[in-house]
């Protein structure tokens, strides 16, 4: 357990929609696509993921359908907007030029 | 954003539907966290519990995915709405008396401001920048005394647009009267005169065709075109195309070219004008000579300020140029002193004439009453706060309790401020129903005009019962909210609800004797006002009025001569006793109120100086003239068929004048003159009983009476005017008696006709207002109090359930429980009447002046204002009283 490192605050929502770059998912399967593609690193409480993607939704950056899941059960897909995707594309670069930075000062400081 | 609200909205609407996804949602999550867990051979049981290890507080979760979905404030407000309304649906008699009484109050206010803000403040419809619109004021000095007027010749006109500097627009407005139609149709209706660039102060565009426009208004005679306003348009048109169809207003035949569009009046204050027609082309047929004409003062100046010219500036501007119009006009030959020595001035007024310097009283008074209005919502206010408080020391358990349990004070304080939000709502939708009912009258008796109107859609007037309703929810809620919430929260609960409950509010005491006072002065006002309105009305005159009509005949393009007017006149009289229901008809000079004739102080032999006496009112009217008038002759004889202008002269002389003249002796036989001296004596026939025609109150007037065609053979022919004696309503015969006469005018002359009524009524109207505004108000303001009796003493019962219990059980009778009761809200009563009498004393002297042959402390007044209060008492408390008789000692003491 200590290999995993707790979300510093607001990157949830970034990693979400990175999570929904690549197509519609519910909610289960972004958790374990982040848990996945982080080789198991970072660790959300599964529970913190839905009132985010609730006010995500709410802000209009994702969109929400009923759908069937791959067994055959009522799941809700969450899809990127195109607002989403703006702001998914806007977070990435920012979230890039904090960590250069804060790199570049603890290298050099 | 959007999308923002649209998710929130659903959020809240389809609540249900959302809890059911989440929980769906959710299950889901833990299904297939469980499953993956499952792969591994761990059992069910197993992976589940891990899952929902991993997974965490459920409750919590969903608790925070809510939140997320922005929608626990309207959450909330849901709630506490839902609270609210089921608790005032469990007191609908305290639910009830709360809106109604919120509903008087702001609906008087609505009505009141309607009137107030048409008066002062609303700016004419469809102008642009009101804010610099004025209305120019001439101040000049003459015999001493300073003379305002707005009122403007063409000439002066003229020189102010040609002269100024600061303004973009100078336009030229007259509302004159003028016949619409001709022959039969022809009737009288408001025109406005204005100059051709009038319609540019206004944002608007015609309904049909165009306004009108510089080019149709080029002196000297201008374009006969005409723009029809948009109601008379409707009445007379049905809405049709009228462009190029032909009109006659006053002597000229119009052609019109357009129709102003729906709700446009100009700057007209006494509603919208029947058609827009140029000055010039009104002027020239008119006053020939007008263009140079300074004298013939007959409109007013409108004026914008360019952008960034100040008031000061444009007055200045103004006043210059007035000066230099006056010296232009001494030089045209008017022989005036120059304007130095007039000390002339001018300014740039605001354009609404109640608020210009020559308003008349009408706009004070207004102000008046809408502050009468605002006590009375005030005195409202006081009735709710007193209701909620009463029942905030009911429900003190109960929310020491809810705190208790861990709820915020935030949250009751808002919950409580929901419910009176909630009834001031309430209250405001009655408001408005009141003010759509009230504004009619008030309006009515205010600014004389009718026509629809339309208070609930108006939005100047939905915005301030909008404010009013928040503050007066602010107002009555928040006292009784604190209330509830201070205190100790262990002490409420260790006593019982009876404890505390009932304890005598000093507070609410004072608001209930305020109340009954307060209604007491009222209504002693309403007393004194409508004893003095049936004063007035029943008032001798000297001559009837309700059966009276007066009929007008007006010479249009024609110029008869004088033996024509005669024998028009002979014939119309003739004409008019043709008519069904007309009794009797004579030729009349004067008319009460509305003109008289006078020929100077007459010249009597043996008395000097009768002018100092003071102003002597001359009358001719047919033989017929006395029976007509049911003008009384106390002594002597009327003048009859054989007084001719032949034959010798006689007079009439009122009361008061043969007193006044010939104090010691017998005034029939005596002689008088009047005009020059080569006019011969007239005898002394008859004396007549006292007249009002010019001042309804006051000293008694003079007046003499001649037989008309001794009159005319002297001072040249008048009229035709004629007052016709009608038997039924006099209202119901002006339209045939018109159509009759109208058959007899040459030409386009044409005929009006009006009661006698309608001319002396408004000379009554400062009784009538002050009578209907003091019963309208003191009849609220006692509704009002009896209202805050009958709860205060309604919970009072409800509190000392316990203690009336115990007395009932102790023996009290029916008849001991009631009196106890209702002496208790007698004595409230009677403290008012005593409070309120003194009150209405002191006022009464400060209104004396104002009433009608009428004492302002007259005792049978107060004592009957006294008797209505306390049986208004007693009716209040009796309910409550029997409730109190009806307590069962064993449920009253078991409970609680």
């Amino acid at each position: 357990m200590t290999d995993r490192l707790d979300l510093p605050q607001g990157t949830l929502d970034l990693l979400i929609l990175k999570a929904l770059s690549l197509g519609p998912q519910h909610g289960w399967a972004i958790s374990e696509r982040i848990h996945q593609v982080s080789l198991a690193t970072l660790q959300i409480p599964q529970g913190s993921l839905y009132p985010a993607l609730h006010r995500l939704e709410r802000q209009g950056l994702i969109g929400a359908e009923w759908g069937t899941s791959d067994n055959n059960r009522r799941a809700k897909y969450y899809e990127l907007t195109r607002a989403g995707r703006k702001q998914l594309g806007a977070d990435t670069e920012a979230w890039d030029r904090l960590t250069a930075a804060v790199a570049l000062v603890l290298k050099m400081a | 954003m959007f999308s923002d609200l649209r998710f929130r909205l659903r959020a809240v609407f389809r609540r249900v539907d959302m809890e059911r996804d989440l929980d769906d949602e959710l299950r889901f999550h833990i299904e297939r966290e469980t499953e993956k867990c499952m792969r591994d051979g761990t059992s069910r049981r197993e992976a589940e519990r891990r899952a929902r290890l991993a997974f965490g507080g459920m409750t919590r979760i969903k608790d925070d995915t809510r939140d997320s979905r922005g929608t626990v404030m309207f959450e909330t407000l849901r709630q506490d709405v839902r609270y609210a309304l089921r608790g005032l649906r469990m007191t609908p008699g305290f639910t009830a008396a709360i809106v109604l009484t919120l509903g008087l109050g702001i609906g008087t206010n609505a009505a009141m401001f309607d009137i107030l803000d048409r008066l002062m403040f609303r700016p004419a419809k469809y102008l642009s920048v009101p804010e610099r619109v004025h209305r120019v004021f001439v101040t000049y000095l003459s015999d001493g005394r300073r003379h305002t007027e707005s009122s403007q010749s063409y000439a002066r006109f003229v020189d102010f647009a040609r002269m100024t500097s600061s303004f973009d627009l100078v336009e030229a407005v007259g509302h004159r009267r003028l016949a619409v139609g001709s022959r039969d149709e022809a009737k009288e209706m408001i025109i406005a005169t204005v100059s051709g660039g009038f319609f540019r102060f206004f944002d608007a565009r015609p309904a049909q065709g165009r306004f009108l426009t510089p080019d149709d208004d080029r002196p000297p005679s201008g374009s006969p075109v005409a723009v029809l306003g948009r109601a008379f348009w409707q009445l007379r048109y049905g809405g049709a195309n009228v462009i190029n169809k032909k009109i006659r207003i006053g002597n000229v035949v119009h052609t019109i070219v357009g129709v102003v569009p729906k709700g446009f009046a100009g700057i007209s204050e006494e509603g919208e004008p029947a058609a827009y027609i140029p000055v010039t082309a009104f002027a020239a047929s008119s006053v020939p000579n007008y263009v140079h004409d300074y004298g013939w003062t007959w409109m007013d100046v409108i004026v914008r300020r360019r952008a960034g010219v100040s008031r000061e500036a444009a007055d200045a501007d103004l006043s210059r140029v007035y000066a230099q119009s006056w010296e232009l006009e001494g030089k045209a030959g008017s022989g005036y002193p120059s304007a130095a020595s007039s000390h002339t001035s001018s300014v740039a007024a605001p354009l609404l004439s109640a608020r210009g310097p020559e308003a008349d009283e009408t706009g004070g008074v207004a102000t008046w009453v809408m502050g009468v209005a605002v006590i009375v919502l005030l005195v409202a206010c006081a009735n709710v706060t007193n209701l909620l408080l009463a029942r905030a020391v009911k429900r003190r358990r109960e929310i020491a309790l809810r705190l208790a349990l861990g709820v915020t004070r935030r949250r009751l304080f808002q919950q409580l401020l929901t419910e009176s939000l909630l009834l001031a709502v309430f209250g405001g939708v009655i408001g408005m129903l009141v003010a759509q009912l009230g504004a009619g009258i008030v309006r009515r008796l205010f600014l004389q005009a009718d026509g629809a109107t339309a208070v609930a859609t108006d939005v100047r007037t939905m915005l301030f019962v909008a404010v009013t309703t928040v503050s007066v929810a602010l107002l009555t809620g928040l006292a009784p909210a604190l209330h509830s919430l201070n205190g100790d929260v262990a002490d409420a609960l260790k006593a019982g609800s009876r404890e505390g409950a009932y304890r005598r509010s000093g507070v609410r005491t004072a608001l209930l004797l305020f109340q009954g006072a307060f209604s007491v002065v009222l209504l002693v006002g309403a007393g004194l006002f409508v004893r003095s309105l049936s004063n007035v009305r029943s008032q001798r005159m000297g001559y009837d009025v309700s059966p009276i009509v007066y009929a007008d005949g007006v010479a249009r393009g024609v110029k008869p001569t004088r033996a024509e007017v005669q024998s028009l006149s002979e014939r119309l009289v003739a004409a008019a006793l043709s008519v069904p229901h007309v009794e009797n008809a004579t030729l009349t000079i004067s008319v009460p109120f509305w003109s008289s004739e006078g020929r100077g102080a007459p010249k009597v032999p043996g008395v000097d100086s009768l002018r100092t006496l003071g102003s002597f009112r001359l009358q001719a009217g047919s033989p017929s003239y006395f029976k007509t008038m049911g003008t009384r002759i106390l002594h002597g004889r009327a003048f009859n068929e054989a007084d001719r202008a032949t034959t010798a002269p006689v007079v009439l002389v009122n009361e008061a004048m043969a007193k006044a003249i010939w104090p010691r002796k017998d005034a029939v036989g005596q002689v008088m003159r009047i005009g020059s001296d080569t006019n011969p004596y007239m005898t002394v026939i008859g004396v007549a009983e006292n007249t009002r025609a010019q001042h309804i109150t006051g000293k008694d007037e003079f007046w003499y009476y001649l037989p008309v065609s001794q009159f005319s053979a002297r001072f040249g022919q008048a009229g035709p005017n004629l007052f016709l004696r009608v038997n039924g309503r006099a209202e119901d015969a002006l339209e045939p008696i018109r159509k009759r006469l109208q058959q007899e005018m040459p030409g386009d002359s044409y005929v009006n006709t009006v009661t006698l009524a309608s001319l002396v009524s408004p000379r009554q109207r400062s009784w009538e207002f002050g009578a209907k505004m003091f019963v309208g108000f003191g009849v609220l303001a006692l509704v009002l109090a009896a209202i805050g009796l009958y709860s205060v003493v309604s919970y009072m019962v409800a509190q000392r359930n316990h203690e009336l219990g115990i007395r009932i059980a102790l023996g009290a009778g029916v008849g001991d429980m009631l009196r106890m009761i209702v002496i208790q809200g007698v004595g409230f009563a009677a403290a008012g009447i005593a409070i309120g009498s003194v009150i209405a004393l002191w006022a009464g002297r400060k209104i004396e002046p104002l009433l009608f042959s009428q004492k302002a402390n007259d005792p049978s007044i107060y004592g009957l204002v006294a008797a209505m209060l306390l049986l208004v008492a007693i009716l209040a408390t009796l309910r409550p009283a029997l409730r109190a008789a009806r307590v069962d000692p064993m449920v009253a003491l078991r409970s609680d």
